[in-house]
C-alpha cells in the first residue's frame, strides 16, 4: 500500500504535449482510475508512473519518494497490460514466477507464492499450460497473477479488460473490483470506458488534452462535472447543454423529465421539448427533441425510466421540467463551471 | 440496346487454373535450376565425363573410390565443417549484436545501418578482393596498425618480431581469414533477419519484463532470444550454407592454400573438375555438399513453420 | 603467367561473380575495373613506341575461297595494345577474304570453363585460344596435324617448347596450334644485386642463395619466389626442379618424380626459403610478383616484363632498377617455363573450321606485328617470322634504359621449355598443375612439416592416380 503522487508531470512527444502538467496523488489502498478518450495521454502518463516513460518535466512520488529517474524494477510497482504481455514461451507458471526469479526468491517460495497468486485468481489448474492456450479471461488472471506475486506498492492497469468480449468483461470488472478490495493495494486503472471507471473507481480522473478536467468520486464527477468536456465526456446520453446570454445551462437526459412526473414540491424549471424521434433502450424512453424557453432552441434529449409511462410521440410538444436544482451552469467561452 | 448476356466466369475467376498459372513459374525456376543441375551431378559422379570429352559412359563409383583415396578431398570436407561451424556461430552471435544496434534510437542511427549492411550489398568477389589488399603479405594495414600500436614487429611484441602477420601465409592465419571474411559478408543478412525477429517482438513484453524487475541479460536472455530462436535459427542456416556453397572468397584469397588449409569442397570440386578436366571427380566432390544442405533446408523448413504455429 | 593487381582482380572476381552468382552486370563492372588498373597501361610518361616502327603486314591468298561466319574467342591480352591491333588485324582480313569474322575477348581465366561450357553444349566460337596448353579438351576438337604441317611446309621447323605444347605423342594428335608463346625471366633489383657482388644479377641458383640471403641480412629485403596454390609458383618450382634435373615426367610420360634430384631441389628450395624469403611466399599470388618488385619489397621474381612495363609507366625509377637474368643454372642446367603458350583450338562443332585455320595462319604470317603491339611480350613460334624482333630487343622501341635491357630475350628459346619437360604438355601434367600438388610439395617441406623426401613421396602418390586416370582414358602414354 502507497500513496503515488505526480506533480506537474510533463512529457512532450516531437513538440506535442502528451501529458502537460499533470498534479495528481492518490490516497492509500484506492482504486484511482484514468479515464479519458484516446490519445487524452491517460496511458503516457500510467507509463510515466511505471517507469516506462521518462517524463520531459515534473516529478512522479510513490510513498513520498521521488522516483522519477528510477527504473521500472525499483519502484515496486506492478502493470498489467492491455495486451497481458504474457512470455508466450514460458508456461502459465513460468509466467508468474518470472518477477520472482528477477527478484532473487528461491525456487520453493516461489512457488508457493505463485499456487497463491493462481489459486486467487482461480487459475490454478492451468499453471502447465502455455498462453496461447488460454481464453481471454484466462491470460488477464495470469497477467492478474503475475502483477499480484510481486506484493507491488502500487497496481497499474491499462485498460486491462478492453479484449474481453461484452459479457465477459461485466464479470471481470467485478471481479477486479474484488479482487484489488481483497489486497487492497492503490491501484491506478486506465481506461476509456466510462462504465468501468464508474463501476471500479473509487475516484476518477477524467483527462483531456494531457491535462485533469476534473478528479473526483464517481458521482461527483457525474452531478457535478467541473467543466462541459467532463459533463459531456461522461453520461450515456451526455449531458444536455442550452445556450442561454453568455451560459449553458446543463442538465443530464434522466433529469428531463415531463412535467407531471416531477413531484410538485420541487422546485421546476418548466420546458417545452417538441418531440421528433423516440427510441426505447433497455426499458428506457430516449425521447430527442428541441427545447425552448430554457435559453435558445436546442436539441436535446430526455431519458425517461419505464417507471415513467406518460404518452409520448413524436411530432407532438409537450410539457417537460427539470428540477431547478439539477441544472448546472457553465461559462459558454471556456466551458468551466459558472 | 444490345443484348447482354449471362454472366461468365472469367479466368481471374478460375482459382484452380490461376493457382496452376501462378506457380508455374516457380516449378520451371526448380526444375531448371535445382533439379536438373542435381541430376546431372550425380550422373556426372557416376560418369567418366571430362571437360574435353562429353561422351558419357557409366564407370559406376569408381569417381567416389578416387575420391576417398585423395588426402586433399578429406581435407577439404574437413575444412568445409569448421568454417561453417565456426562462421554460423559467429554470425549469429554478432548478427544478433548488431541486430540490436540496428533497431536502437539515436542520432546518426541511419548512417550506422548504412555501414552495417553495406558488406551484405557489396558483391562477394569485390568485398573478398578489398580483404585480400587488408590481409596482403606485405603491405596489410591491419599488419601497419598492429606495429603502430607496438604489437607487432618489435622484440617482445605480442604477435611477434616479424614485420607482417602473412595472415593467409599461415595455414591456422589463412583459416581465420577465410572465416574472418565469411563473417564480414554475411552478419548483416543475419542481423537484419535477426532484427525482422526483434521488430516483432511487441515492446508490451520487454516493458512488462522491465516493470517485472528484470535487468537487461534477463531480458535478453529471457524474453529477447527466446521469442526470436526460430528467426536465430533461420539467420543461422543463411549463415551457414552460405558459407557451405560459397567457394568465391577461399578462391580470391588463397586458392585453397597454403597446402589445402582453406580448401574446400566447392573449390576442390572446381579445380579437380574444371580446372583439372576430370568433370566426374568433381562431381563426385561437389555431391557431399547435398545431405548436408538438404539437413539445412529441412532445418530451416521447419524453424519457419514454427514461427507460424506461434 | 601471373601478372598484375590487374590480372588477379580480373581474374578471380570475374570468375568468382559469374560462378556464384551470374550476375554478368558486376562481371561488367569488373572488367572495367580491371581495365582502368590495366598493367601495360603505359600512362603519361610511359613507354610508346617509335613512330612507324611496326612491322608491314603481308597478305596470302586462301587455299580455297572462303563464306560465311568466323567466330573467334581469345584473352584479354595483359597489353591492351595488342588487342586494339588485334581486333582490326581480324577485320582487315575478313574483308579481304569474305568473311564476317567477330571478336571476343574475354578474361583468360574464364576461357577453360567457356571452353568446356561450348563443347558440352556443342556450338560457340569456331576457333579458340589460351594462354596454356589445353590437353584435356582433345577428344573434342580437331586435330590441328594439317595446319601445322603447312606452316612448317612454308615457315620451316616450329619451336620445340610450343610443338610439345600441342602434340600428343600418345595419339599422335595435335590438339592444338601453337603459333607464338611468352619468355619467363628473372627479374631482379640492381641497385640489391650490385652491392652484394652480382651486378648482372644471379646465374645459377647458388648464387641467387648466396646473394639473397646476403640482401635479406644486410636489406631486409627478402625474395619473391611462390610457394602457393597459383600459377607463379607452379611456374618458379617447375624451373628450378627441371634445372636439378628432377621432373614430374619423363620424356615418355611415365612418373618419376619420387627421385634423389627432385628431393635435391625441395632440400635447395627449403634452404632458399629460411634464408631469403619470408612466409609470405605462402600466400603468394598472381599480383605479388608485381607488387612486391615494384614497392622494391623483393629482391628476385621470376616474371615477363610485364611488370617491368608496368614501372615504365608508373614509377620509372624503379623501371630503371629491374633488371633482368635468364633461367638460373641448377646442377643439371638451365632451364625455365614459358610464361605464356599460346594454344589456338578449333572444336568439332567449329561450323566454319577452314576459315579459322586459313586465318591461323594469316595471322601466324603476321606475327611480328603482334610482338609489336604486345610491345614485345608475344614471341612467335619460328623465328624466320620476327627477323626484327632481335633488333627491337636490342634497342627497345618502348623506352628500355638501357636500350639493350631486353636484348638477353634473343637466346630465351634455349632456357626455355614445355610444361610436362622433358615430356609433352599432356593433361595429366595439366590436372597436376591445377591441383597444386606441385607448390604444395615444397611448401610442406619448407615448412617443415615433413622431410623433403616424405613431401616428394606424398606428391607422387597424388599423381601417380592422376596419370593413371588419364592413362586410361587413352590421352597419356607411359603404360607398362
Amino acid at each position: 500500500m502507497a500513496v503515488v503522487e505526480v506533480r506537474n508531470l510533463v512529457k512532450q512527444f516531437d513538440g506535442v504535449r502528451a501529458v502537460d502538467g499533470v498534479d495528481l496523488a492518490t490516497e492509500e489502498g484506492e482504486y484511482l482510475v484514468l479515464l479519458g478518450p484516446s490519445g487524452c495521454g491517460k496511458t503516457t502518463l500510467l507509463r510515466s508512473i511505471a517507469g516506462l516513460e521518462q517524463p520531459t518535466a515534473g516529478d512522479v512520488l510513490i510513498d513520498g519518494h521521488v522516483v522519477t529517474g528510477l527504473p521500472p524494477r525499483a519502484r515496486k510497482v506492478a502493470m498489467v497490460f492491455q495486451s497481458y504481455a504474457l512470455y508466450p514461451h514460458k508456461t502459465v507458471l513460468g509466467n508468474i514466477v518470472f518477477p520472482l526469479r528477477a527478484a532473487g526468491m528461491t525456487r520453493a517460495d516461489r512457488e508457493l507464492k505463485a499456487k497463491w497468486a493462481a489459486d486467487l485468481l482461480g487459475i490454478g489448474h492451468l499453471l502447465a499450460r502455455k498462453p496461447r492456450q488460454l481464453s481471454g479471461g484466462e491470460r488477464q488472471r495470469v497477467a492478474l497473477a503475475r502483477a499480484l506475486v510481486r506484493e507491488p506498492h502500487v497496481f497499474l492497469l491499462d485498460e486491462p479488460l478492453s479484449n474481453l468480449d461484452a459479457k465477459l468483461r461485466a464479470s471481470a470488472r467485478d471481479e477486479l473490483k474484488r479482487f484489488q478490495q481483497e489486497v487492497s493495494t492503490t491501484t491506478i486503472y486506465v481506461t476509456h470506458d466510462q462504465v468501468e471507471a464508474m463501476g471500479l473507481g473509487d475516484r476518477i480522473a477524467v483527462l483531456s488534452h494531457g491535462k485533469v478536467r476534473q478528479i473526483g468520486k464517481p458521482v461527483d464527477v457525474y452531478d457535478d462535472p467541473a467543466d462541459t468536456f467532463v459533463a459531456t465526456f461522461i453520461g450515456s446520453p451526455p449531458m444536455n447543454l442550452v445556450p442561454r446570454d453568455e451560459q449553458l445551462v446543463g442538465f443530464r437526459p434522466e433529469h428531463l423529465l415531463p412535467v407531471d412526473a416531477l413531484p410538485a414540491t420541487v422546485d421546476r424549471e418548466k420546458v417545452p421539448l417538441a418531440v421528433d424521434r423516440i427510441e426505447y433502450l433497455s426499458g428506457d424512453r430516449h425521447v430527442y427533441g428541441t427545447v425552448t424557453g430554457i435559453g435558445e432552441a436546442t436539441r436535446v434529449v430526455a431519458r425517461l425510466p419505464a417507471t415513467v409511462d406518460s404518452p409520448i410521440s413524436a411530432g407532438e410538444t409537450y410539457d417537460f421540467a427539470v428540477a431547478r436544482h439539477r441544472l448546472r451552469f457553465f461559462v459558454a467561452a471556456t466551458g468551466e463551471r459558472a | 440496346m444490345t443484348a447482354v448476356g449471362p454472366p461468365r466466369r472469367r479466368l481471374a475467376d478460375r482459382e484452380g487454373t490461376l493457382a496452376w498459372l501462378f506457380l508455374m513459374p516457380s516449378v520451371v525456376y526448380i526444375l531448371a535450376l535445382v533439379a536438373v543441375p542435381f541430376v546431372l551431378a550425380v550422373g556426372f559422379a557416376l560418369s567418366d565425363v571430362t571437360a574435353g570429352d562429353p561422351s558419357y559412359d557409366f564407370v559406376g563409383f569408381r569417381n567416389f573410390d578416387r575420391v576417398f583415396d585423395d588426402p586433399v578431398f578429406w581435407r577439404s570436407l574437413g575444412n568445409t565443417f569448421i568454417f561453417t561451424g565456426i562462421s554460423m556461430v559467429l554470425i549469429v552471435v554478432l548478427g544478433k549484436i548488431l541486430a540490436n544496434i540496428l533497431i536502437a534510437d539515436f542520432k546518426g542511427k541511419w548512417l550506422v545501418r548504412f555501414l552495417v549492411l553495406l558488406p551484405w550489398t557489396t558483391p562477394v568477389t569485390l568485398g573478398a578482393i578489398a580483404w585480400l589488399w587488408m590481409l596482403d603479405s606485405i603491405f596489410s594495414p591491419i599488419d601497419w596498425l598492429l606495429r603502430q600500436l607496438g604489437l607487432l614487429g618489435a622484440p617482445g611484441a605480442l604477435f611477434g618480431a616479424g614485420s607482417n602477420m602473412y595472415w593467409l601465409g599461415e595455414p591456422e592465419l589463412a583459416m581465420g581469414s577465410v572465416i574472418a571474411v565469411h563473417v564480414w559478408r554475411l552478419t548483416p543478412l543475419s542481423a537484419v533477419i535477426v532484427m525482422a525477429g526483434l521488430v516483432a517482438i511487441p515492446r508490451d513484453l520487454d516493458e512488462a519484463a522491465r516493470v517485472d524487475g528484470a535487468g537487461w541479460w534477463r531480458r535478453m536472455f529471457e524474453v529477447t532470444i527466446p521469442m526470436t530462436l526460430p528467426v536465430i535459427a533461420v539467420a543461422a542456416l543463411f549463415g551457414a550454407i552460405f558459407t557451405f556453397t560459397d567457394m568465391a572468397v577461399v578462391d580470391v584469397l588463397t586458392n585453397g592454400g597454403p597446402n589445402n588449409a582453406t580448401q574446400v569442397l566447392t573449390s576442390w570440386a572446381f579445380f579437380r573438375g574444371i580446372d583439372g578436366g576430370d568433370v566426374g571427380q568433381g562431381a563426385a566432390v561437389a555431391l557431399f555438399l547435398f545431405p548436408l544442405l538438404l539437413a539445412a533446408a529441412i532445418a530451416i523448413l521447419r524453424a519457419v513453420r514454427k514461427m507460424e504455429v506461434r | 603467367m601471373a601478372e598484375s593487381p590487374s590480372f588477379l582482380g580480373v581474374r578471380r572476381s570475374r570468375r568468382s561473380v559469374l560462378r556464384s552468382t551470374g550476375l554478368v552486370a558486376a562481371g561488367a563492372t569488373l572488367a572495367s575495373l580491371g581495365a582502368c588498373a590495366s598493367e601495360e597501361d603505359p600512362g603519361p610518361g610511359g613507354p610508346a613506341a617509335n613512330p612507324g616502327g611496326a612491322p608491314a603486314e603481308t597478305f596470302t591468298e586462301p587455299s580455297e575461297k572462303l563464306s560465311g561466319d568466323l567466330k573467334i574467342l581469345l584473352w584479354s591480352h595483359f597489353v591492351p595494345s595488342h588487342d586494339t591491333w588485334f581486333d582490326k588485324f581480324v577485320q582487315d582480313w575478313a574483308t579481304k577474304v569474305g568473311v564476317k569474322a567477330t571478336v571476343d575477348h574475354i578474361d583468360q581465366a574464364q576461357i577453360p570453363t567457356r571452353i568446356a561450357a561450348e563443347i558440352q553444349a556443342g556450338q560457340g566460337h569456331d576457333v579458340i585460344q589460351f594462354i596454356a596448353p589445353l590437353s584435356q579438351f582433345e577428344p573434342s576438337v580437331l586435330d590441328m596435324k594439317d595446319i601445322t604441317d603447312e606452316a612448317v611446309k612454308r615457315w620451316g621447323d616450329q619451336l620445340d617448347v610450343c610443338r610439345k605444347s600441342t602434340f600428343n605423342p600418345t595419339t599422335e594428335k595435335f590438339f592444338a596450334y601453337s603459333p607464338g608463346w611468352v619468355p619467363d625471366p628473372g627479374n631482379f633489383r640492381a641497385s640489391l644485386w650490385g652491392p652484394v657482388g652480382f651486378t648482372k644479377g644471379p646465374t645459377t641458383w647458388d648464387e641467387l642463395l648466396q646473394g639473397g640471403a646476403e640482401i635479406k641480412k644486410s636489406k631486409g629485403v627478402q625474395m619473391g619466389l611462390g610457394m602457393s596454390q597459383e600459377i607463379d609458383s607452379n611456374m618458379v618450382l617447375r624451373a628450378l626442379m627441371w634445372s636439378y634435373g628432377a621432373s614430374i615426367q619423363d620424356a615418355n610420360e611415365r612418373v618419376v618424380i619420387n627421385s634423389d634430384q627432385t628431393v635435391a631441389a625441395v632440400e635447395y628450395m627449403s634452404r632458399l626459403f629460411k634464408e631469403t624469403m619470408t612466409n609470405e611466399v605462402f600466400s603468394w599470388n598472381a599480383a605479388s610478383n608485381n607488387q612486391g618488385l615494384v614497392a622494391g619489397k623483393l629482391s628476385y621474381a621470376v616474371n615477363s616484363i610485364s611488370a617491368y612495363r608496368t614501372a615504365q609507366g608508373t614509377s620509372p625509377q624503379v623501371a630503371e632498377d629491374i633488371a633482368f637474368v635468364p633461367a638460373l643454372r641448377g646442377t643439371q642446367g638451365a632451364l625455365a617455363a614459358q610464361h605464356v603458350m599460346y594454344n589456338w583450338i578449333v572444336p568439332k562443332h567449329a561450323k566454319n573450321p577452314t576459315a579459322a585455320k586459313e586465318f591461323l595462319l594469316h595471322y601466324t604470317a603476321n606475327f611480328a606485328a603482334a610482338t609489336y603491339a604486345s610491345k614485345l611480350y608475344d614471341f612467335c613460334a619460328w623465328d624466320k617470322l620476327t627477323p626484327q624482333r632481335d633488333g627491337w630487343l636490342a634497342s627497345d622501341p618502348f623506352g628500355s634504359k638501357p636500350a639493350d635491357k631486353l636484348a638477353f630475350l634473343r637466346d630465351a628459346t634455349k632456357w626455355t621449355t614445355n610444361i610436362g619437360h622433358p615430356g609433352p604438355s599432356n593433361t595429366a601434367e595439366g590436372e597436376v598443375f591445377n591441383t597444386f600438388i606441385i607448390p604444395n610439395m615444397f611448401a610442406r617441406a619448407a615448412r617443415g612439416e615433413v622431410s623433403a623426401r616424405q613431401a616428394v613421396l606424398d606428391a607422387e602418390a597424388q599423381i601417380n592416380p592422376v596419370f593413371a586416370k588419364w592413362r586410361s582414358q587413352g590421352l597419356v602414354g607411359g603404360g607398362s
